[in-house]
């Protein structure tokens, strides 16, 4: 996470090309906070939500990151059997490693080989594999991403710093409100003696939704 | 192709494929608020009262001119507050009580009536 502010003009086109300026706090009026907050009131006082519903569910998004994705990765690599079930069905293999499903989406896992790179997308919105990496990146849900990655991905790539050889197919796959897709990266060369741990801390979150490669070095420089 | 031609045949949400300018990295810590309107809308999910198609549907019916202005949480809670009145779950008049309080209450300056033009 850079903290950098959302800047207004990112998810859509609007009919106009002038940067906008950085949103800050007080620069808001709270309007859009003080509906948030008098939304949830009215549903908690007539009893179809709960408060503490709220809190819990808040503590769930604070406890999903690409960590835990960054597990499943590693330990694919480490364990075929498991490698196999994960290929088969995301989301059971997940569970079975006590990852919990608190939506009700699929979860399609697309495994990285010499032939072939994968890359998730949501073009409608910003459908994404929450369970397992938390919440996307705002460049995810913005448009030039959204729009691109579809009809031009090895040039979006590109821009990512990652140059995919022309005879590797690139696959891009559109999520869905029910299905997501997470991508499995190479295991990079000379990890051999590696532990699943140190694995583990060379898968990113950028790696996961497949716009650059696991390596050596990938770790140092999250996201 | 005609430009109204174009706007029939893609709703604001539909971009995919569409020419658009370098990705820039950019990204957010959220603030309390977006955090608590993402949870609100898990939790309106798990009790079905509203998913992530009518999530999504609810924000391509603000139009193009919203969707470019709000950000991301900004269209979501307009979305669902939305949704909740067609659904007959909440009113305008309710939501309108309720912000008046909150902003009262939390000694934020008053929300101005929709009626009213802004500052």
């Amino acid at each position: 996470m850079s903290g950098q502010k959302q800047s207004r003009d990112q998810p859509y086109d609007h009919g106009h090309d002038h940067p906008h300026a950085e949103i800050s706090q007080s620069e808001r009026p709270g309007y859009y906070e003080i509906m948030e907050t008098a939304v949830r009131e009215l549903l908690i006082e007539r009893k179809l939500i709960g408060a503490d519903e709220i809190r819990r569910q808040i503590e769930v998004l604070d406890s999903r990151n690409p960590a835990l994705g960054a597990k499943i990765v590693a330990r694919a690599w480490v364990d075929p059997a498991f490698r196999a079930r994960l290929l088969a069905n995301g989301r059971a293999a997940c569970e079975e490693f006590g990852i919990t499903f608190y939506d009700d989406t699929l979860l399609i896992v697309l495994e990285n080989t010499d032939k072939v790179h994968n890359l998730i997308v949501c073009t409608l919105c910003s459908c994404y594999p929450r369970p397992v990496l938390g919440l996307p990146p705002d460049w995810y849900k913005a448009k030039p991403y959204r729009a691109r990655a579809v009809s031009e991905p090895r040039k979006v790539l590109a821009e990512f710093g990652t140059i995919i050889p022309d005879d590797v197919e690139v696959r891009v796959h559109d999520s869905t409100a029910m299905v997501r897709y997470l991508v499995l990266p190479k295991r990079p060369a000379g990890t051999e003696n590696y532990s699943e741990e140190q694995l583990a801390a060379l898968v990113t979150r950028d790696t996961m939704i497949g716009v650059v490669p696991a390596t050596i070095d990938t770790g140092r420089k999250a996201p | 192709m005609t430009q109204t031609e174009n706007l029939v045949k893609r709703l604001p949400n539909d971009i995919g494929g569409l020419p658009a300018e370098p990705i820039q990295r950019t990204d957010h810590e959220l603030e309390p608020w977006e955090k608590r309107c993402h949870a609100l809308a898990d939790v309106l999910d798990f009790h079905k009262i509203l998913n992530t198609e009518e999530k999504r549907c609810g924000v391509e019916a603000l139009g193009s001119e919203m969707i470019g202005k709000l950000t991301y949480y900004e269209r979501w809670i307009v979305a669902f507050a939305n949704i909740l009145f067609r659904k007959g779950i909440l009113t305008p008049a309710d939501l309108a009580r309720k912000m008046a309080e909150v902003a009262r209450r939390d000694r934020l300056p008053p929300v101005p009536r929709v009626d009213e033009p802004g500052p």
